[in-house]
């Protein structure tokens, strides 16, 4: 495998009583695309979370580009800190539920983070946001408010609102579960064009046609653990497990 | 009953203390204006330091909250009484503070800006709170994963949404700390509650009372339509599907 871009060992994560993630290691290499399925209360959102920091895991490790990224002092206390500006530069993500600014336009959504926080010039930060609003397919809405924007146009200006920082890994979470049907392919297009540039990403998706046709590999978690992985053909057509089989079953029922 | 008007609605008694009611009522504008202006920049400072992120600030976060809810639970009369009562005999302090003269005011003034500030900069901590709460959980998470500090992503993204929510609200904050500024005459500043009971005092007339209550109405029903007004607007955003205008 190539450069290990994102290894864990043995996160674990709990909510009051609730242990969520109980000893999970993964590792995605460079320009790997990885999707992770398993039922909803699996963890396989909070997981994604943790490798940014968002949800920072009780104990176990994070290699980002092979830097401890738990160890330090502050990490995960939502303080600023070495590792938290050294996560949050190199890992992007896109939510389910967009989260786009609703105070700002389409093009201020994607200018503000490289503006603020890297310090780019307005010019410099506009040039590079109306770039990537025109190659996410809105190169004619970078002046519309959200409000104005359908959820698939929301969710694509989120993605280039991600990509403006430079990310190193992006991770997607469930970002088209909130999306009318009709709506759900613009989205996908707009992630499956940014696999095929090699971009490192680690997607939580309900989708089995995307995680077939554009995984490297497939994940599936069930109750706070890895239950298998490997290829898609392997995972989605000939599951070892019984779990597994039991998730596609219900899932391709429908 | 004319026994009752000709206590109470004497207009020829209202006219004749027209002028003096009305300047005892513009001495309750005068501290009302002064401690919303000190409540409202103390209520944000308060809210956001109860908002402060992280184990380290958490003594901030405790002490904060605990002074929120002291002066939330404490009568403002009470505190009144205990700030003019009790202040001016901390010898510790500055003759001139403790016994403030401040731009020629006499000390009761001082004592009940004090106290309302103190209390009212509780109430609006709680205003300014529920702003910066009511905007989703998710735009904060964005923001930290874009890189963006606490307090930039409090600056740019949480803060400019929070404050369309806050306008009504604090707005109701305001005129109730309007009426609570007659409070203050009971440690003898001469506002329009004090004036009117000298009068009831001297003529055994309560018509004065009356004319104040009526000054009071008169200002603080254009607030309470323009509350109204506040509330529409922000249920309108609602239906819409965003709390957000053009900023």
């Amino acid at each position: 495998m190539a450069e290990t871009m994102v290894r864990l060992r043995g996160i674990h994560k709990r909510f009051g009583e609730l242990e969520v993630l109980k000893g999970v290691d993964l590792d995605v290499g460079r320009g790997e695309v990885v999707c992770v399925l398993g039922p909803s209360g699996s963890g396989k959102s909070t997981l994604l979370r943790c490798v940014n920091l968002l949800e920072p895991p009780e104990r176990g490790e994070i290699f980002l580009e092979g830097h401890d990224i738990c160890k330090g002092p502050n990490s995960g206390t939502g303080e600023q800190s070495w590792e938290l500006n050294f996560v949050r530069q190199r890992v992007g993500i896109v939510f389910q539920q967009f989260n786009l600014f609703p105070h700002r336009t389409a093009l201020q959504n994607v200018t503000m983070a490289p503006e603020k926080v890297l310090g780019r010039s307005r010019a410099e930060a506009r040039a590079k946001a109306s770039e990537l609003l025109e190659r996410v397919g809105l190169g004619d809405k970078v002046d519309q408010y959200p409000e104005r924007l359908s959820g698939g146009q929301q969710q694509r200006v989120a993605i280039a609102r991600a990509l403006a920082m430079d990310p190193h890994v992006m991770l997607f979470d469930e970002v088209t579960s909130a999306l009318d049907p009709e709506l759900v392919k613009e989205v996908l297009d707009t992630m499956r064009e940014l696999a095929s540039e090699g971009m490192t990403m680690i997607v939580v998706t309900h989708e089995l046609g995307f995680a077939r046709e554009v995984a490297d590999r497939v994940v599936f978690m069930d109750g706070g653990v890895i239950v298998e992985q490997g290829p898609p053909a392997q995972v989605l057509d000939e599951p070892r497990e019984e779990r597994t089989k039991r998730f596609l079953g219900l899932v391709l029922d429908r | 009953m004319s026994e009752f008007f000709h206590q109470y609605f004497d207009f020829n008694y209202m006219g004749e203390h027209f002028w003096e009611v009305l300047e005892a009522f513009l001495q309750n504008v005068l501290i009302f204006t002064v401690v919303a202006v000190l409540a409202l920049i103390w209520g944000l400072v308060l809210a956001l330091l109860r908002q402060l992120p992280g184990k380290k600030f958490l003594p901030i976060r405790f002490l904060t909250i605990a002074y929120i809810d002291l002066f939330r639970a404490i009568p403002i009369l009470i505190v009144i009484l205990l700030i003019s009562g009790g202040v001016p005999f901390l010898e510790f302090i500055p003759k001139e503070i403790r016994i403030p003269h401040w731009l020629g005011k006499p000390d009761p003034f001082w004592y009940g800006v004090v106290a309302l500030m103190l209390v009212y900069g509780a109430f609006t901590a709680e205003v300014y709170r529920a702003g910066i709460e009511g905007v989703p959980g998710g735009q904060m998470e964005a923001a930290r994963s874009l890189g963006m500090s606490h307090w930039q992503a409090m600056r740019n993204v949480v803060v400019p949404q929070a404050v369309t929510l806050i306008p009504a609200p604090m707005l109701n904050e305001l005129i109730s700390l309007l009426k609570d500024s007659t409070l203050v005459s009971v440690i003898a500043f001469g506002e329009s509650v004090l004036i009117s009971r000298e009068l009831l005092a001297q003529s055994f007339n309560s018509s004065a009372l009356t004319l104040t209550a009526i000054f009071f109405i008169l200002i603080i029903l254009p607030m309470a339509r323009i509350v109204d007004k506040l509330i529409a607007r922000n249920q309108g955003r609602i239906a819409r599907g965003s709390h957000m205008e053009v900023a």
